[in-house]
């Protein structure tokens, strides 16, 4: 008897180790992330990070607090230790330490902290540059970051006054330097809300832009000398003498037209390198960082990692520069952070330190405040390795050989481009949106490069890529499946000659066909709707019960709407309808009306409930 | 011009109140000779009396003969229920007086200045309750300390705000609601909210409570003055509202105008309330009451609503306008005795916000007569107060302050663990205000968004002209004063701020620190590099439209004896740039120039 059970059990273990599919694996396999703890009496609302050249982490907050970290990397212990170096600034935005100095942005001062007497504590404040500025909330500063020269930048906020607005004080909108003599060059125009940016290896300065007036998404922009970024707030000094340009904002045009347009007429008027799809790729881009740690902290080395302050997550971007001009890919990378993301510095480790802070922002993390680490624990995840523009599509490679079944599968791919409005009016909706067909696909000899001819490729648009099919050699799927890739120019280079060996296989859908009688009520269940909301991104922003960036579903039932109402506010959101809430809805007409409406009769039925629950 | 007239808006308390005419004693019953009418009356606030000058305005208690008795106490002429009385009192060094209200329910007025633990006989206490049965020891229980220090330096004029609500009783005298201090504000502060008052507090004249007995003033311990007692009673009718009538429109109406729509519902009601409209948004609804006006006076309209709103009086428009409800908005109208319509309209067209109707009338010498249900009108909600804190070490924060009503962008604030603290403006080198209490409000930066920036005093505030106080000789002080500022240092955690001042070639360093007394600020200008200019050089003092009081030499008492300036040096001059304005100047010696703030 005891050998029968035992081998039925074996049995049992066996049947179950065949009939379960491997785990699908997820981000927290491959990017941990570690919580830096806090003092209890601290409010670290994070302003800005500095890496210390012993290896030592400072802070700033937006109470005006300077505090240094000891142990930051929690190599023996757990524990981390704060002193507080320096206090009392006015809203600490930005963070640098040079030459046994930090250097930091107020509201109105750029200011060097200096600790003369080494006693750990900071006794001297002097001011590089007063700056400008009106009392309007909305015109924070931030910065500074060094150039090679040791000249400081540092990005200016709009004031907000129902939308943004740079006149009330100088160069407000603008990206400015700041020589060492405390002397002012306006560099670049047209910021809204540059709370992010850096200079990559090769010099060149990218700064992250939340969506807004003029902005129809987040997205990241190269800013050279003399660049409009496309926002005109800050336009009244361009008049300035020492404007880098003239421009003024009845030479833009304002007719809802893509941006790329307005630039055919505004030479300087900069695209950007990234568009950020909104919702979809965070709601606040924040801070903006390249890989420079080797290897050390991601499998992406040179790639940068664009932070998101409303979705409290972290994606990578990967640039290419085609005919002089950046542009590139958007990916998911981490998300799951504590807080909502503004600063990312790297550790002397090649860690990367994720500081937070929510406000009265919001984001998805619901701590007020915080501080993480990113790290990779050197495990090859299977993902998107780079994407490359070609004149006849585009060349994707990969961290891990393909299946090369899955890559010739039709199925695996779903492509789309669509661009955004320009317009004075807050964000845009998806627009001139097109189904992409493929008619070529090549995989390279090692299996990690699969090349893709594309027909309708369009210059300057938001190229979609939704790899669901595709496999590795073990048959697992990309840990990240959906990249955006901006196409500013097409390469001119030889174009794949398409073979009936680079043809797709269409798959012809067996499907069962069975009619199941229609059920009486159209409300979709809890789990169903999770999944609809999930696929089309709206949990990024709203939850079931709580308040996350947008209100509840809970609280919009009680808004009484119709589910046509639904379909028309997703559509085309009335920001008003919640005043209380900082950050603006997307438009979301890419969402098919079907799925909306089921959505939409599910909210209403989260009414009906709660009303029981309250009998 | 019919029955009605509209009155421009004025300041409350312009109107609320009325005077004690203090020309002679005759609003006061029996006075015992101790008390005077004076013109004038200073102090330096080392000194235990008080300078007089002839005169009128300033009501006096001096020591005449022997030693002070209760029949030194000052009865006010008039009997008081509910009252809201104001008036500004300065003592000198070692002062004991206070307010009995109906001669029963003492708040202290005392030279607390400085101290650190306060009890009831604190200036601002509510002073203990004694009963002799308790037993020896014993007697003495309840009273109640302010809620934190507010006193000025003995010799300044303080102010103090009361509003009291008398004791209730039923129609056979039995006390069915006890007397409230409903607030309590000293020097601008808030030191007691709605204090249930158990029963009479040591030294009344009675322990028997009453619905109207006049104001006490203790006189018998030391010297006092009073100026400016202002007070509202609330004997007067006021208005009554007869039943409402509403019609309910649905649509969208933009503007509380009715134009050809027709009601879905009309009602009767029996207040105004929002509670009959049914949509959150899309609507219009029209009250419509006849109000019974006892006598003819000015009555005041304050209403609340979210949306857009008309409130009409015989079909002349008083308050109008778009507003959230949390917005009071006040209209006034001359209204004769007798019978008068009134319509309220209201409109909100727009989801979001929370629906509310509010509107009272408020007539001077009657409480505000609410004509809405209680539930229609939300109660504005607070937030807890972010404070900064200065007990264990000098502490310093940067903000945008409010100075003379305008926003200045590079403030920094200083506080200390002393209770001294300032505000500075780093463009201009200039003392914007000086405070003594807790250290500072910053709920207004660090709260959610923070969009007004601004952080506020959590003591008694001296507001100074936020002016650079260096000339050079027999110029004007301007307005703004061309400096490049240079930072500041930390000695012993205070801040030293650095500037240069081309006018003069020079750099200086001002340093403000608590004076070895802790009474005030010491401010010390230097000179850092070579200048000639400085024997060229003058200090202004200070600034004020109320007159220099000199006191002693080198004491002088500004705004009004609202804060003494006190140095060592030269006498200096008083100049008077401008009609009304006087500047009290003094010559710099030497490399520095130094002079002392106290309140």
């Amino acid at each position: 008897m005891k050998n029968i059970h035992y081998t039925f059990a074996l049995l049992l273990l066996t049947f179950c180790a065949i009939a379960q599919k491997p785990t699908p694996k997820s981000e927290q396999d491959y990017y941990e992330i570690k919580t830096l703890p806090i003092p209890k009496e601290i409010y670290l609302e994070v302003g800005g990070l500095a890496t210390m050249p012993d290896g030592r982490i400072a802070v700033s907050t937006r109470r005006g607090e300077i505090w240094i970290i000891e142990n930051p990397y929690q190599l023996t212990n757990h524990q981390v230790h704060y002193k507080r170096f320096a206090s009392g600034m006015h809203e600490v935005l930005g963070l640098a330490y040079r030459d046994g100095a930090f250097y930091c942005s107020q509201r109105g001062e750029l200011t060097k902290v200096t600790d003369t007497d080494r006693d750990g504590v900071a006794d001297l404040y002097e001011p590089i540059y007063q700056f400008d500025i009106s009392g309007n909330y909305h015109e924070y500063t931030y910065g500074p970051v060094f150039d090679k020269n040791g000249d400081m930048l540092v990005t200016l906020n709009l004031a907000w006054v129902g939308f943004g607005e740079g006149k009330f004080a100088k160069w407000r909108g603008w990206l400015v330097k700041i020589h060492p003599d405390g002397t002012l060059e306006p560099f670049a125009a047209g910021l809204r809300s540059p709370a992010g940016y850096s200079i990559n290896q090769d010099g060149d300065i990218f700064y992250g832009e939340n969506q807004g007036d003029w902005v129809g998404s987040g997205r990241v922009t190269h800013l050279a000398k003399g660049d409009f970024a496309g926002n005109p707030g800050g336009l009244k000094w361009a008049k300035e003498p020492n404007s880098p340009f003239r421009l003024t904002l009845e030479e833009i045009q304002d007719n809802g037209a893509p941006m790329y347009e307005a630039a055919t007429k505004v030479k300087n008027l900069k695209l950007p390198a990234v568009w950020f799809p909104h919702a979809i790729m965070g709601i606040s881009t924040s801070d903006v960082l390249q890989d420079t740690t080797r290897g050390k902290f991601s499998p992406f080395p040179g790639q940068y990692f664009v932070a998101d302050q409303g979705q409290s997550k972290i994606m990578r971007m990967g640039l290419e520069k085609v005919n002089g001009v950046y542009q590139g890919f958007c990916i998911n990378y981490r998300e799951g952070f504590q807080s909502g993301i503004l600063r990312e510095r790297f550790g002397l480790d090649g860690s990367l330190f994720v500081g937070m802070t929510s406000r009265g922002w919001g984001s998805t993390g619901k701590d007020e405040f915080g501080l993480q680490r990113l790290l990779w624990n050197g495990q090859m995840p299977f993902e998107i390795q780079d994407i490359q523009a070609k004149s006849d599509g585009f060349e994707i490679s990969f961290t891990q050989s393909v299946d090369v079944a899955s890559v010739k599968k039709a199925a695996s791919y779903a492509l789309r481009s669509y661009i955004y409005k320009y317009q004075h009016q807050y964000g845009s909706p998806i627009i001139e949106l097109m189904n992409l067909k493929i008619s070529g696909v090549e995989v390279s000899a090692d299996k990690r490069k699969v090349r893709l001819v594309i027909e309708g490729l369009r210059q300057y648009f938001i190229h979609e890529f939704k790899l669901e099919g595709i496999r590795n050699e073990a048959g697992e799927p990309l840990l990240h499946e959906t990249a955006y890739y901006t196409l500013n120019q097409i390469p001119s280079g030889s174009k794949l000659a398409v073979q009936a060996s680079h043809r797709l296989v269409e798959t012809v859908a067996v499907k069962a066909v069975v009619v199941k009688p229609k059920k009486k009520s159209t409300v979709i269940s809890d789990a169903e709707a999770m999944a609809l909301l999930k696929k089309h991104t709206c949990l990024a922003c709203h939850a079931k019960e709580a308040k996350v960036v947008g209100p509840s579903y809970s609280d919009i039932a009680k808004r009484n709407y119709t589910d046509k109402q639904i379909l028309a506010l997703v559509y085309k959101p009335n920001p008003q309808n919640w005043p209380e809430y900082a950050t603006e809805m997307a438009p979301m007409s890419h969402v098919p009306a079907g799925d909306v409406l089921k959505i939409a009769s599910w909210i209403n039925g989260l009414r009906n409930k709660a009303l029981l629950n309250h009998d | 011009m019919r029955n009605i007239l509209l009155l421009t808006l004025l300041s409350w308390t312009c109107l609320a109140q009325q005077q004690v005419i203090l020309k002679d004693l005759t609003s006061f019953q029996h006075p015992s000779a101790n008390w005077t009418i004076e013109g004038a009356v200073q102090a330096a606030y080392s000194d235990t009396s008080l300078q007089v000058a002839t005169g009128q305005g300033v009501l006096v208690n001096t020591l005449r003969n022997g030693k002070y008795k209760r029949s030194d106490d000052l009865t006010f002429a008039f009997s008081h229920g509910d009252i809201h009385l104001m008036f500004d009192f300065m003592l000198p060094k070692k002062g004991n007086s206070g307010v009995y209200l109906q001669g029963r329910y003492e708040v202290q007025l005392a030279d607390s200045w400085t101290k650190k633990q306060l009890n009831y006989g604190d200036c601002g206490g509510i002073y203990e309750r004694w009963e002799d049965a308790r037993g020896k020891g014993k007697e003495g229980f309840e009273g109640y300390a302010p809620m934190q220090n507010a006193s000025k330096a003995p010799g300044l004029w303080q102010s103090m705000e009361i509003d009291f609500q008398a004791p209730r009783f039923d129609a056979n005298g039995k006390k069915i609601q006890n007397a409230i201090f409903k607030k309590i504000v000293l020097n601008g502060i808030l030191i007691h909210e709605n204090i249930e008052m158990l029963g009479v507090t040591r030294g009344a004249v009675s322990t028997q409570e009453v619905a109207a007995a006049p104001i006490l003033i203790q006189g018998d311990h030391t010297q006092v003055a009073f100026k400016n007692i202002r007070y509202e009673t609330y004997d007067k009718p006021s208005i009554r509202m007869g039943q409402v009538r509403y019609d309910y429109y649905t649509g969208k109406f933009t503007e509380p105008i009715i134009g050809t729509a027709k009601p879905v519902e009309s009602g009767k009601l029996d207040k105004l309330t929002y509670k009959v409209i049914k949509a959150k948004n899309d609507y219009l609804i029209h009250y419509q009451a006849e109000l019974d006006v006892p006598e003819s006076d000015a009555y005041e309209f304050q209403s609340y609503w979210t949306g857009s709103g008309v409130v009409k009086v015989d079909g002349i428009e008083l308050n109008q306008g778009a507003h959230w409800y949390s917005e009071m908005v006040s209209a006034k109208a001359n209204l004769k005795a007798g019978k008068h319509r009134l319509e309220v309209i209201q409109v909100k067209d727009f989801p979001w916000g929370p629906q509310a109707l509010g509107l009272y009338v408020k007539r001077i010498g009657s409480h505000p007569v609410a004509l809405h249900e209680r539930t229609s009108l939300l109660d504005p909600e607070a937030v807890g107060v972010i404070e900064v804190k200065a007990n264990a070490e000098p502490v310093f924060q940067r903000s945008f302050a409010m100075h003379h009503g305008k926003k200045k962008t590079h403030v920094i604030h200083v506080g200390d663990p002393s209770g001294m603290h300032y505000s500075y403006d780093l463009k201009q080198g200039a003392m914007l205000q000086v405070w003594r209490g807790p250290f500072l409000n910053a709920t207004q930066m660090w709260e959610d968004r923070g969009e007004p920036q601004t952080a506020e005093p959590l003591g008694v505030t001296i507001v100074l002209d936020g002016k650079f106080p260096l000339v050079l000789d027999h110029q004007a002080q301007a307005d703004s004063t061309e400096l490049v500022y240079k930072g500041f240092r930390l000695k012993d955690g205070r801040p030293i701020f650095m500037y240069q001042w081309p006018a003069a070639n020079v750099t200086i360093e001002d340093n403000i620190r608590p004076n070895t007394a802790g009474s005030g600020f010491e401010r010390t200008l230097s000179f850092k590099s070579a200048s000639t200019m400085q024997s060229a050089t003058e200090l202004i003092l200070g600034n004020s439209y109320h007159g220099i009081s000199t006191i002693s030499t080198k004491l002088i008492g500004l705004q009004g004896q609202s804060y003494f300036v006190q140095w060592d040096g030269r006498q200096g001059a008083v100049l008077s740039p401008k009609q009304g304005l006087k500047q009290q100047r003094i010559p710099m010696q030497g490399n520095e120039v130094s002079y002392q703030l106290i309140w």
